[in-house]
Formats: C-alpha cells, structure tokens, sequence
C-alpha cells in the first residue's frame, strides 16, 4: 500500500524518522491522556452521571486506537533529499507528500521540546514565503538534525533568490 | 546601518510626516468611535451626553496623535527605509527594500481635502501592511514612492525584469468605462437583494407602530454593510485606469471617495485570478485579480485589498491584461484537462467544469459551476509543491495536488488521477525550477518523461 505513496520509488531515496518518536508522541499522548482522566474521574466522584463513565469509555478507546495509528504514522513519515528540493511525506489517513525546493527556503527551525529532549530527538521545519509550505520532518536525531539544518541553510544559500 | 564596504553615505536627516496628519487622524478615530458607540448609545444617553463624550475622546485622540506625530520619522539609509515611530513603546523599524512587492498611494476624502496622501508598502513576510506612512504631501509621496521603487529595482538587479529607466512617459494600458461598472456591480445579488430589503424595512415600520427611530436606524445600517457593497465597490472601482510606466511597472489608480494609486513590478505578481460571476454571463464579463505577496490572505476584508486588476471588462480585454501581466499566458488557449469521470463522486455537479492544466508559462486551475474561476501562477513563483490524498480519494485512486504561492494563497488540482498528480507534482518541481535560473533556454528542456528530475547535472 505506501508504495502507492511513493512518486518516482527508484529515484527516491525516503530516510525514515527515528522510532524513538513513537515512544515521545506516545509518552505525550499518555500526558494529555491522564489529565482528561483525572478531569473525568473527579467530574464522575463528584456528580456521578452516567455520562461521565462514558467518557472515561470513549476517552480509552479513542487513546488506544490513536496510539496503535501513531506507530503506523511515525513509519509513513519520510523525507528525501534530492539535488534540488526536499520531499517531505507524512500522513495515514490524508496523505501527504511535500515539495520544497531548496532555493525558495526562507528559514530552517530546528526545534525540540521537552519529552523529545530526554529522547534526544529534535524536529527540523523548512519554511517558504507560502504559509501554506508543509515541511516538517520531526523525530531526527541531534546529529542528523544539525546536518539536515546545515545542508539545507548551505543549499539555500548557494540558491538564495528573492521571491 | 551603511554596510560596511561603502563609504558613509552622507546620512539624510529623519523627516517628519506632514503637520497636518494627527488632525486627520484624529478625524479618522472620530468616525471610529461614533461607529463604535452605535444608535443604541445615542437613544440611552441622550444627544447632548453623547456629543459630549465624542468631543472629549476626539480632542485626547489629536493629543495622542500629535505625541505620535512628533515621535514618528522616517529616513532612506541605504537599501532600507528606517521608521521610527510609537507612542509609549518607541519602535525602530528597518525595512529591507529588496523584499519591496509593491507600493500604494491612497488618498481618503480628507486626505483629497488637504492635498495629503498615505503612502503604504507591501513588503513580503508582513501579515498586514507594513509602514503606512500616513500623511504625507502628494508631491513628497510621489516622489518618496519612486525613489523606493527604483531602490527596490537596484537591489533586483540581477533580475531581468526589472529595468529601471523612470525616464520613459506613462503608456496607458486601459480604462473602465464607468457605466460598464455601474452596470456589473447593479448584475450582482446585493443588488436584486436591495429592493427586498427596502421593502422589509418599510413593512416593519408601517406594520409596527412600536419601531422607534433607533430600531430602523439599527436595521438600515446593519442592512447597509451587506447590501451596500455593489455601491462601495462602484465608489472604490469608480474610474479605474491602467498604465504601465517606464520601468516596465503597473499601476494602477482607482476611486472616487478614496484614491489609490497603485504600482505594482511585473516580477511582484504572484497569481492571477479570472472571475466569471454568474450573473455576468449575458454580458461576458469577468473581472480579474492579482495577488502580492504583502497582501495579507483573504480574512482581512476583501474591500480594503488592493488586488484588482480588472474590475469589470469583456474576454479580449481580459485575455490582452492577462497576457501583458504574465506574459505567455493566453487566457484562450489554456490547456486544462478534467479530473477522471470517478471525480464524479465527491463533486456531483461541478467535475465538468473542474480542470487543471500545465501552460507554457503558468499552472492554471479552474473551477466553479455558476462562478466559474480560473487561477493562474506563474511556474517561476511557485513555492512548493504538495500532493494529498483523502481517504475517500484513496478509495477512488484520486489526489490533489497543491501549488503554493508566497502570501498564504495555495492553487489546487482537485482529484486529479494517481498517477496525473505525480506527473503533475513533478512537472511543476521542475518547471518551477528552470524558470527560476536566469537563463530562459533552458525552458524548453522540459520534456514530459518523469525521469528529467533525476538526471544527474
């Protein structure tokens, strides 16, 4: 099936992202997944409508299943340096596949919050003069973060053009 | 800030703005408020009170403003126009202007009044328009704007289509008829909407004796902002004229209440956009609008955009504008192709009138069952590329592929066939490519085998 994703497939060559991002999207999932908990549990103690339960019921399926998609989601996240632009694909349900070439690069952020710190994991975004410009490759490594940024500000620059 | 391998350049002095701005900003923040406070303060506090606290505020509004006033500069240092400005928070603004997209003139009615003029200056990466330098002279404007244009031109140097020789007279390119304009904009729903709403107002009042003049004030000005719009665009439109000047530029002016003067380098225009409005088609007009990448996107109100390019003309004065805008572009013989007879599924009625096409110099769409439209972008302003596919579209071995243009406007090959879209993305990859290297021969390298992008270079 992600072969039908796949432009080009011989002539591309997709580096996945680190399978570490799945345990820090999973850890932050947990996060925000007991704090609803708690918030439910101490809605339910204190009014005890059967709505509440229902909640914690739908609240623990909807994780469960989030987080068995966030394994096969971190596995279709792909990127590719060609010689003139990078690709960028992500997505399981909506698909989506990015074209940035080097030369319309405004900036590169390199970023890394606080769970994918202790991962040691960083998320590199490209940006264009479109907003609407989607190239955000997360779960790299600091190394190959710093070399994805340094190859990419060098490509820039070696083709910087206005607009 | 000189850049360092210059000699100083004789630093010019920070000018003021005209002496008379905090005035007519005083004025505009009156309307400001009297439009805040609303009939429904007017009937609660009486005539007097109201006047009263209108007087009050106005008078602090010109304090301020004059503050402003004698806080705000400007200066050219360099490739960059310096502002300073603010009230409490003093801010230094430099702006580069090699990001320079294009330079307005606008002229309110107090403005016309005094002589005055706003200068405003789209510059590329501002959310809203940057430096509205607010009022100067007309003569000061004018000759500020052409001193920043041929700045901007410098920096674009490299760029071929940017000659700069201001020596060179006007050429006009068009004119509006305004009759023709009155007319389009009478074509409009607002308009066929107006006698129904007239008709309301005066059943309400006669049938209920209990409506105040406040409940009818309220209703009319409410109705206003919908219904008035074919009046306010016939005033913003009102004798919309065309030129190219000696660079090679638009400009374009407009207005009766508000004069804008508008110049706009060819290179600036990111996208065209061709409306066919439903109710136009007995006449065949369309009306065309070009996006820069100041602009900020559509949620600001589109009246107060500068974007027009054509208010209102018929096919051959469409296809000739278009043409000079983007040369290469023949709105005639766009070749758009249809998305597959399975997009039938997710548009029923529209997929006949959906296509999307590679032209010689442009990526075009077009879509619309009843207002037809048509989006042009120019290969060499493309930003990036993106395919997406749906669930459903995955179902229906369908996608859409998106070309973004710099000011947060994307164009769309909706559900275009799998294997289209990848051709498609690619050829845009690579069309976007060779018209951003200088040398325009290699344009016809572009051949439709998939495998250009990957032969090594």
């Amino acid at each position: 099936m992600p072969s039908a994703l796949e432009p080009w497939p011989d002539a591309v060559h997709w580096r996945p992202v680190s399978a570490k991002l799945i345990t820090v999207e999973l850890l932050a999932r947990a996060v925000s997944f007991v704090v609803m908990l708690i918030v439910l549990i101490g809605g339910w103690a204190l009014q005890g409508h059967w709505l509440w339960p229902t909640g914690i019921a739908v609240l623990v399926v909807f994780t469960v299943w989030r987080s068995v998609v966030t394994v096969r989601a971190v596995r279709a996240w792909g990127y590719a340096e060609r010689d003139h632009d990078l690709l960028v694909r992500h997505g399981l349900l909506v698909r989506k596949l990015s074209i940035v070439p080097y030369a319309r690069m405004q900036y590169v952020d390199v970023t890394a919050g606080p769970i994918e710190r202790v991962f040691g994991l960083a998320t590199v975004q490209l940006h264009t003069a479109a907003a609407a410009s989607d190239a955000r490759v997360p779960g790299l490594p600091p190394a190959e973060a710093a070399r994805l940024r340094d190859r990419l500000t060098a490509l820039g620059e070696d083709r910087a053009e206005g607009l | 800030m000189t850049p360092p391998g210059l000699p100083p350049a004789a630093e010019e002095p920070r000018r003021r703005l005209h002496p008379l701005s905090p005035l007519l900003h005083g004025f505009k923040t009156l309307a400001v408020i009297v439009a805040a406070l609303s009939w429904q303060t007017l009937s609660q506090v009486g005539l007097e009170r109201f006047a009263l606290v209108v007087a009050v505020v106005t008078v602090g509004a010109v304090v301020f403003s004059v503050i402003g006033w004698l806080n705000t500069g400007y200066h050219v240092v360099g490739k960059e126009l310096r502002i300073q400005d603010g009230l409490l928070w003093q801010r230094n603004r430099a702006i580069p202007l090699e990001r320079l997209q294009a330079v307005e003139l606008r002229r309110p009615l107090l403005a016309q009044l005094t002589g005055l003029a706003e200068l405003r200056l789209e510059v590329v990466g501002g959310s809203k328009t940057e430096a509205p330098l607010a009022y100067l002279t007309v003569r000061d404007a004018a000759a500020l704007r052409e001193r920043l244009l041929a700045l901007a031109g410098q920096a674009a140097a490299d760029d071929p289509a940017a000659p700069s020789s201001p020596a060179v007279p006007e050429q006009a390119l068009l004119r509006v008829a305004n009759r023709d304009l009155l007319i389009s904009q009478l074509l409009t729903p607002q308009a066929f909407f107006l006698p129904v709403g007239v008709a309301f107002v005066i059943t309400q009042t006669v049938l209920e004796a209990t409506w105040s003049f406040v409940g009818i004030a309220s209703t009319v000005t409410a109705m206003a902002g919908v219904l008035l719009q074919p009046v306010r665009r016939v005033l913003q439109d009102w004798d919309f004229r065309l030129a190219r000047d000696g660079g090679g530029r638009l400009v374009v002016r407009y207005g009766l209440l508000e004069t804008r003067s508008q110049v706009v380098p060819l290179h600036r225009v990111q996208s065209v956009r061709v409306t066919w409005p439903l109710l136009w088609r007995g006449m065949r007009w369309l009306h065309l609008r070009l996006d820069i990448a100041g602009y900020a996107g559509p949620q600001n109100g589109a009246d107060k955009r500068s974007d027009r390019l054509l208010p209102v003309g018929d096919n051959d004065t469409g296809r000739a504008l278009v043409w000079d805008v983007l040369p290469g572009a023949d709105l005639a013989a766009l070749p758009t192709s249809p998305p597959p007879a399975r997009a039938r599924w997710l548009h029923p009625f529209a997929v006949r009138r959906l296509g999307a096409g590679l032209g010689p110099e442009v990526f075009v769409v077009r879509w619309g069952l009843l207002t037809r439209e048509l989006h042009l972008v120019p290969y060499a302003r493309l930003q990036s590329v993106r395919v997406v596919q749906g669930p459903v579209q995955r179902v229906l071995r369908l996608a859409t592929v998106y070309g973004d243009a710099a000011g947060g406007r994307s164009i769309a090959a909706r559900d275009r066939d799998l294997g289209e879209a990848w051709l498609l993305a690619q050829q845009l990859a690579v069309r976007a490519r060779l018209a951003r290297t200088p040398e325009p021969l290699t344009r016809n390298v572009v051949a439709d085998s998939p495998d250009v992008a990957h032969t090594p270079e």
